[in-house]
């Protein structure tokens, strides 16, 4: 099921996530970006699994509202994460914001990067902007996650019920 | 983890507040649907208002660590309760601290005019966000822990009705005009500081808050960059009140009582508070917060 998912929406994929980032208009709500094969928490952070690993970061919806990241805070390798609970944080315009794990596990390694570039979890929340890698401890704990329709649709939801 | 929406527009909650024509003054940025009234038949303006513990000791010199503790303790409460898809009473902590500074978790030591390790003060190293700020007596700080599930979870929104709360406070009781300046989260009067605000936010539950300097002793803010803002001063409604070319008969009271001034303050951030958030105050007692069952 998994395998057939990631095979028919493998050019979604590669059409959204090549795609250079929208510019910002403060006139309109730019669409954020959703990449199939990911699962998404609602909570906004997203994971990407794959083999015994699992990158999680923060989504372009999160990153979006945000605004620009100024801080963030990470926990050491070797600590571990437990589901829906938080990590780290994202610190912008003098708010310092959770960011939960999506799942449980062991922490492999961090983004050190994003200590001298925090900005990178706005310019490239997928990619670059990544956080931490895990090791799951309970694999099927990705499943109770949203995936990318799902997440989709409870962004609109969450922006138009405010 | 928030949501925006042009917040430039949105800067109370979108629930409309009854409407009369009003005296009430409103801030810099245009929020002509939301005026509030002061008629006396205000029985129409009670419906809809969430209630809000409040744990009321602005005239206590509290410490820092204390209210800190409090605080954190009250979110851990919600968050199991948010957790469990129930969820409590907001709660606001209004307090002034013993003379101290706290750090934000980007805050930079190059914004202390001191080695970190050698602080003249208590410091404390936070999780709210922000830079390096004082807290000490004749400073009005209120933490107020709010679910924004019921406000707007929008982050940048919070912001600014914390701003309004000030900005509201200071004309309706001071006379004083105050605004915000974009990019610099804050209240400000020409070009000082009178209120700062750093916040953390976890689950969507609001902590940290404000803090309103009205008859402070600045002078602890020149062993620090405040707010790692270099080219702008503090200030507090004591000092421009005192400074301005107002006869204090016609300025409602004299300059050296501060402690009418922290009165004064006082009640309007609680009118004002409740006014932006749509919140109706529950006075607590404070025994609940020092009891160690908690």
């Amino acid at each position: 099921m998994a395998l057939r998912m990631w095979a028919s929406s493998t050019a979604n994929a590669l059409r959204l996530s090549s795609a250079t980032r929208p510019h910002f208009s403060p006139l309109s709500r730019c669409f954020s970006s959703v990449l199939d094969g990911l699962k998404y928490a609602n909570s906004h952070e997203w994971v990407k699994h794959e083999g015994s690993v699992a990158t999680i970061g923060i989504t372009d919806h999160a990153q979006d509202h945000l605004g620009e990241v100024v801080f963030v805070d990470l926990p050491e390798t070797g600590g571990s994460v437990t589901k829906a609970t938080g990590f780290g944080a994202v610190e912008s315009v003098k708010a310092t914001s959770d960011v939960n794990s999506p799942i449980s596990g062991e922490i492999v390694e961090v983004n050190s990067k994003l200590s001298e570039t925090p900005g990178l979890i706005n310019s490239s929340p997928y990619e670059d902007g990544w956080m931490i890698k895990v090791k799951p401890s309970n694999p099927s704990e990705l499943e109770s996650l949203m995936g990318a329709k799902e997440y989709t649709k409870f962004c609109e939801e969450e922006d138009a019920a405010h | 983890m928030t949501s925006s929406f042009n917040y430039s527009t949105h800067l109370i909650p979108p629930r409309p507040i009854t409407t009369q024509s009003t005296q009430r003054p409103t801030s810099q940025r245009p929020t002509a649907s939301h005026h509030t009234t002061t008629e006396p038949n205000s029985s129409l303006q009670q419906t809809n208002k969430r209630r809000c513990k409040c744990y009321d000791m602005y005239k206590q010199v509290v410490p820092f660590a204390e209210a800190w503790s409090w605080q954190k303790s009250i979110v851990e409460e919600r968050k199991l309760l948010v957790d469990g898809n129930e969820d409590g009473l907001d709660s606001l902590i209004v307090v002034q601290h013993q003379p101290v500074y706290t750090l934000g978790t980007a805050s930079s030591e190059k914004n202390l005019n001191f080695d970190i390790k050698d602080s003249p003060l208590p410091l404390y190293q936070t999780e709210r966000g922000g830079e390096v700020t004082y807290h000490g007596p004749g400073q009005l700080v209120l933490y107020p822990i709010l679910n924004l599930r019921f406000q707007k979870m929008d982050l940048h929104w919070y912001m600014r009705a914390l701003e309004e709360v000030v900005i509201r406070v200071l004309f309706s009781a001071f006379s004083l005009k105050a605004s915000r300046v974009e990019g610099l989260t804050g209240v400000w009067v020409g070009d000082k500081k009178l209120a700062a605000i750093g916040i953390r936010v976890s689950k969507w539950l609001t902590y940290h808050g404000l803090a309103l300097n009205v008859s402070t002793d600045l002078s602890p803010f020149s062993q620090i960059i405040p707010c790692g803002i270099k080219d702008r001063g503090v200030g507090s409604i004591k000092d421009l009140l005192r400074g301005s070319n107002r006869p204090s008969s016609t300025s409602g009271y004299h300059d050296e009582d501060d402690g009418k001034l922290i009165d004064i303050a006082h009640e309007s951030l609680l009118k004002e508070f409740c006014e932006v958030f749509q919140l109706e105050l529950c006075h607590q007692s404070i025994s609940i917060l020092r009891s160690p069952d908690r």
